[in-house]
């Protein structure tokens, strides 16, 4: 393996201060919410790992499309490592947001839009990798995988649009709010730890993306040697 | 692709001949035998003698669950035709004969999209008046007939794409509804959503949402599909 | 009145943390096995010469 850059290094230390610091922001720095106390403080990790699951979602299909235009191996490694790190979040983000379900609206799962989209989404996520296993020429998986996340690019927000149509109980953060939708209003402390974890998470993204990258190339490298033996 | 069609020699079939030759050849193979459609039509039928002893379908539950349990069962009975349709290809290598032909893939997609669904609606209108008899509900509607053709179309345009894909992977049929399922949602939510309404006697305003939804489905995925389609069959 | 949902709040920082670690330790025992599988090729392949 190819010694590890140092602006990779670099980042791996400025994830884990990121991390800390959100962490130190949501706990102790934000004030506690009224309504729902102490659990709210779960929202800032919710909505950080929301963030960079969505952002995987877009990246992944993107790079699809990049690779299926380019048929550059180095786009399939990006793409396989924006959905297995954002499957990874957005599970974090379901099981936080059912966490924090119980206590404000007494029930772990509602099917409200957005928890139904990150579920769909997720289950998108599951069959990509379970497309992939099944397949064992690696230029077919990539070109495969690259045609499946676009796909699901596609269908996801199609998904939320319908869902929609249902009535949601899911507080408004961000973008238009209807009026019969509860509104979360936040202080400005609450701003600061908020938009902290947005760039917290970010970087953590970015950083175990890269080191996913990594172990994708490694991963190609053996199945070369292998093809390679047995000839 | 098409200035590849433009070179060689001799003249090729335009794309609207050789996706009809195609959807002749897959229509004569299954008027020969009725493999496919009656295998679907009887699994179609357990379905809804299934459904009407899980969900007790008594006269007042009947009306809230009827689109449910019909999308339910069509949507499990496309993937039966789905997988059957493109295996056969595979298995009889004619997919490969098809690869050879000097005719543009594209054509091979709409040619098998439109025959799985010849073989959906066909399944649907035989078990439309079945399901009319059972429970004594009229669905022989026309905006419901619609609304099914609309969803279908979306179905069976994703299900052609993904089905193509799963039959070149190790664990084949078994991979097609996990594949296909979570994609198709929008179509199926949507497609319930009118359908629930039609029979409800909902106005027309309030129908118009979902049905603009599995308009916008049915044109986005079918032009997606006929943009990617030859990197699924590529070699 | 603001219940008291400590609990919860717990639950949730120890689920997220827990499973950030899961990631990154099954990145780390992924990239040992595939190094250890280089050096084994490796030395098949000199085996071969």
């Amino acid at each position: 393996m190819q010694p590890k850059p140092i602006a990779l290094k670099i980042l791996d230390v400025v994830s884990i201060f990121a991390l800390a610091i959100s962490t130190y922001l949501a706990l102790f720095f934000a004030p506690t919410e009224l309504v729902m106390g102490q659990v709210q403080r779960v929202f800032y990790f919710h909505i950080g790992t929301a963030w960079v699951g969505m952002l995987g979602f877009v990246i992944a299909a993107l790079s699809g499309v990049a690779y299926l235009v380019t048929k550059d191996m180095r786009w399939d490694r990006f793409e396989v490592a924006a959905v297995e790190v954002s499957t990874m979040f957005f599970f974090l983000t379901i099981v936080l947001g059912s966490i924090w379900a119980r206590p404000a609206w007494n029930t772990w799962w509602t099917w409200d839009p957005r928890l139904t989209t990150a579920a769909v989404t997720e289950l998108i996520y599951i069959a990509y990798f379970m497309l992939r296993q099944g397949i064992d020429d690696p230029e077919k998986r990539a070109r495969f995988g690259a045609v499946y996340t676009l796909l699901g690019g596609v269908s996801a927000p199609i998904t939320f649009m319908v869902i929609r149509l249902f009535r949601t109980i899911h507080p408004v953060i961000v973008g238009a709010a209807n009026a019969n939708q509860e509104k979360m209003s936040m202080t400005g402390d609450m701003k600061i730890a908020f938009f902290f974890a947005l760039f917290a998470f970010t970087v953590i993204f970015i950083d175990l993306i890269w080191h996913r990258i990594r172990l994708g190339s490694l991963q190609d490298q053996v199945e070369q040697m292998k093809l390679h033996l047995s000839m | 692709m098409t200035d590849k069609m433009q070179n060689s020699n001799p003249p090729h079939p335009s794309l609207f001949k050789a996706t009809f030759a195609i959807v002749k050849k897959d229509l004569s193979a299954e008027l020969r035998s009725f493999e496919l459609v009656s295998a679907m039509l009887v699994f179609s039928l357990l379905v809804i003698i299934i459904f009407n002893f899980a969900l007790e379908l008594d006269v007042k539950v009947r009306q809230s669950v009827t689109a449910g349990v019909l999308w339910t069962t069509f949507a499990f009975a496309g993937t039966l035709g789905l997988n059957r349709s493109m295996s056969a290809e595979k298995d009889r290598g004619c997919m490969d004969g098809l690869l050879l032909a000097p005719v543009d893939r594209s054509a091979i997609y709409f040619g098998k999209a439109i025959s799985n669904l010849a073989f959906m609606l066909l399944v649907e209108v035989i078990v439309l008046p079945i399901y009319s008899v059972l429970y004594n509900v009229n669905l022989f509607r026309w905006d419901l007939i619609g609304i099914i053709l609309l969803g279908s179309i979306g179905y069976v345009a994703v299900g052609t794409l993904l089905s193509a894909m799963s039959v070149q992977t190790r664990t084949r049929e078994v991979l097609l509804p996990i594949l296909l399922f979570p994609v198709a949602i929008p179509v199926l939510l949507a497609a319930v959503k009118a359908s629930n309404g039609i029979l409800a006697g909902a106005d027309f305003a309030e129908i118009l949402t979902p049905l603009n939804i599995l308009i916008v489905y049915d044109v986005v995925f079918i032009a997606v599909a006929f943009m990617v389609f030859d990197f699924v069959v590529e070699e | 009145m603001t219940p008291d949902t400590s609990t919860y709040m717990i639950a949730g920082f120890v689920v997220s943390f827990v499973t950030i670690g899961i990631y990154i330790a099954s990145l780390y025992i992924r990239s040992l096995n595939l190094q250890r599988d280089i050096e084994t090729l490796k030395s098949l392949q000199d085996e071969k010469k």
